[in-house]
């Protein structure tokens, strides 16, 4: 980039005396030959020389690259308890040396982390997750029960928005996934049953699979996907740009003012959403069934001999419980973003996937909980 | 290098144009924020930019750097005119020079060493450790060179400004523009900037294009200093800091070069 001629060139002259390695270089040194110039220190330096002396007098051209030499010299005998010295420079290049050498310290290399690190790092980052997650839940119901107690601490319209924006807007994909994973199950099981006469029964496979378990999934995965993340990402923002800073200087509680809201319009709208799922989930299973000869009124009452109201309360507790942990795993991990522009980015990810596993581990423990129960 | 010059390049007398406008009007959506420049930047010189806030310096050196075109005029880099050419010719231009944004363009996820050595890693073939060390070298040139492992969100706001100076100076280039560089610094690390932009002037050649509002920068160190006015949209001062200062015919230009408040408009 510099107007040199094409060819710059530089020579390096290298003395030994003992532990002391004397430099001298002619010619330009600048950005053009610089990596030239580093090769040909490569092989001295490997002696470990205890002193470097620089001579620049030669040099007819230097450049801000080109004071990488003196840089990388002086940081190469800094490390190893060395001297340096340099001559044959004054003016405007002694300043641009000195301006440059300014705090330069090598200081300690970092190693990357190996693989037993890695490990321990993350089996760490699960402990803490899980303590922090515990202090979470405490600080939210503290606040919960505050506003029970003085329900004008809810900031009503925020929920109202977000029922709006998670609920009514989910709607339409949630239906959509319902009515295909319904009309998928009654396809899928349609042969077998059907090999020993049991056409009729396909209903109530749909009925009690999706009522207690899928409709309630279904709902929660999507939750996970879409306001999960949501949370975590405008929370996230919010303090990455110090808004909850600011929050705090007003001494208004975040949890209050972001996190109940939203946990709250999440716990409204996702068993209404559930009951919605599992209602297109049973029409899609008549969908694959109509053509093969059941009538709606046979798989309408199969489908209501199949449910028992244990079953129904199945569901909507376990769409409460998901909604719980879905909101509340969004938002905390908004509220534990790091710094700079990726980490909004982290903390949705992170929303997302610690919220699905989350969901699947509470349905194993509810299932095995209402399994016992004999409900 | 890996970038090759065009070999049409003539080497210029030691005082060539580096940037010539003419009729250039500057604006966006099509209305003007300053027409009519006529203007010659040249080889070597340390020009300085300055003008109200809001005035369109930033958006002058955008269409200088060829980011935003202008709405009208011509405007030719080193003997090529940019207006209107297509990216590939203008990315060829562009590595020519070195440009520090007026909020430091840091890319947020990588060191500062990281960020400086992203132009070296695209248009050089050094050796990784003579890349690290270029780049340590640069980051001392502006201070900070204990600070090469951090996160730009892990310094303030004056070394995150120049640390960009920084990674403007990677590849030496022949051209450099500062949009502000000395806002929010202290007097001692201002002066340690001016310096270092003398010394490469004077050393290499190298062209500086800075937008100030730092008298003490302009008049310590500016070879000459144009002026945009936003109210009457034109460019109403082009000259010698100093000269400008005492003779300018312009009464808001001399109060411009002497903080002098519009309400004690002494002189007429
Ligand atoms: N992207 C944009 N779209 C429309 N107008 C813009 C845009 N960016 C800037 N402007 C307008 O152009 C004018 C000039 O802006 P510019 O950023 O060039 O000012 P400036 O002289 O650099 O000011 P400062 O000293 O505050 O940095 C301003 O009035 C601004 O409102
Ligand atoms: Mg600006």
């Amino acid at each position: 980039m510099t107007d040199a001629a094409p060819q710059a060139r530089a020579e390096v002259r290298v003395g030994v005396r003992g532990d002391q390695l004397s430099i001298a270089i002619e010619g330009a040194l600048v950005l053009e030959t610089v990596g030239a110039v580093y090769e040909s220190l490569a092989a001295p330096l490997r002696r470990a020389p205890r002193g470097v002396a620089l001579d620049l007098s030669g040099v007819t051209r230097l450049d801000a690259s080109g004071v990488a030499i003196p840089v990388h010299l002086f940081r190469y005998t800094k490390a190893a308890g060395g001297t340096f010295a340099l001559s044959g420079v004054s003016g405007e290049r002694q300043l641009l040396i000195d301006l440059a050498l300014r705090g330069q310290d090598p200081g300690p290399r970092k190693a990357p982390p190996g693989a037993v690190r890695v490990v321990g790092a993350w089996a760490g980052d699960i402990w803490t997750i899980l303590t922090d997650l515990l202090r979470f839940s405490g600080e939210v119901s503290i606040i919960a029960l505050q506003i029970v107690r003085r329900p004008r601490l809810l900031r009503w319209k925020d929920t109202v928005a977000a029922v709006a924006r998670h609920g009514a807007d989910a709607v339409p994909v949630v239906g959509l996934l319902g009515l295909l994973v319904g009309a998928i199950i009654a396809f899928q099981t349609y042969d077998p049953m059907a090999k020993y006469g049991a056409k009729l029964q396909v209903a109530d496979v749909v009925a009690v699979s999706i009522v207690r378990e899928l409709g309630p999934l279904i709902t929660a995965i999507i939750l996970a996907g879409r306001s999960g993340s949501a949370f975590a990402a405008e929370i996230g923002t919010m303090k990455v740009t110090q808004e909850l800073d600011a929050l705090r200087t007003f001494g208004l509680d975040p949890v209050r003012f972001l996190v109940v809201p939203r946990m709250l319009a999440t716990l409204l709208v996702t068993p209404l959403l559930s009951v919605y799922a599992s209602i297109l989930g049973v029409l899609g299973g008549f969908l694959v069934l109509g053509p093969k000869g059941i009538t709606f009124m046979q798989y309408a009452l199969e489908v209501r001999a199949a449910l028992t109201i244990g079953g129904y309360m199945q569901g909507l507790g376990k769409a409460a419980v998901f909604a719980l942990l879905v909101s509340g795993i969004g938002c905390l991990a908004g509220l534990r973003t790091g710094q700079g522009p990726s980490a909004v980015g982290r903390a949705a990810t992170r929303a997302v996937v610690a919220g699905i596993v989350a969901i699947v581990v509470a349905d194993s423990v509810l299932g095995s909980f209402f399994y016992t129960l004999g409900i | 290098m890996a970038t090759t010059l065009p070999s049409s390049r003539t080497v210029d007398a030691p005082r060539g144009v580096a940037i010539a406008l003419r009729g250039v009007a500057i604006g966006y959506n099509g209305e003007a924020i300053i027409e009519e420049i006529d203007l010659d930047i040249h080889q070597g010189e340390i020009f300085f930019i300055g003008g109200g806030s809001g005035s369109g310096k930033t958006t002058l050196l955008a269409s200088l750097i060829t980011l935003r075109q202008p709405l009208r005029g011509s405007i030719v880099l080193d003997g090529i005119e940019v207006v209107g050419a297509d990216e590939d010719a203008l990315s060829a231009v562009r590595r020519r020079f070195g440009m520090m944004y007026q909020l430091g363009a840091l890319f947020g996820g990588m060191t500062l060493l990281e960020n400086v050595r992203i132009p070296l890693e695209e248009f050089t073939t050094l050796s990784n450790d003579a890349m690290d060390g270029v780049a340590h070298a640069k980051l001392g040139l502006v201070g900070l060179a204990a600070h090469a492992h951090k996160l730009p969100s892990e310094i303030s706001g004056g070394m995150q400004k120049r640390a960009a100076i920084a990674r403007a100076l990677a590849l030496d280039p022949s051209i450099i523009f500062l949009d502000e560089p000395s806002a929010g610094l202290d007097p001692v690390t201002s002066a340690d900037l001016d310096a270092l932009i003398v010394a490469l002037n004077h050393m290499l050649g190298t062209t500086f294009v800075v937008i100030s509002h730092e008298l003490a920068s302009i008049y310590s160190i500016g070879h000459r200093l144009a002026m945009l006015d936003g109210a009457r949209k034109r460019l109403v001062a082009l000259g010698s800091p100093a000269e400008l200062r005492e003779h300018s015919p312009d009464p808001w230009v001399r109060r411009f070069l002497t903080r002098t408040a519009s309400a004690s408009q002494g002189a007429a």
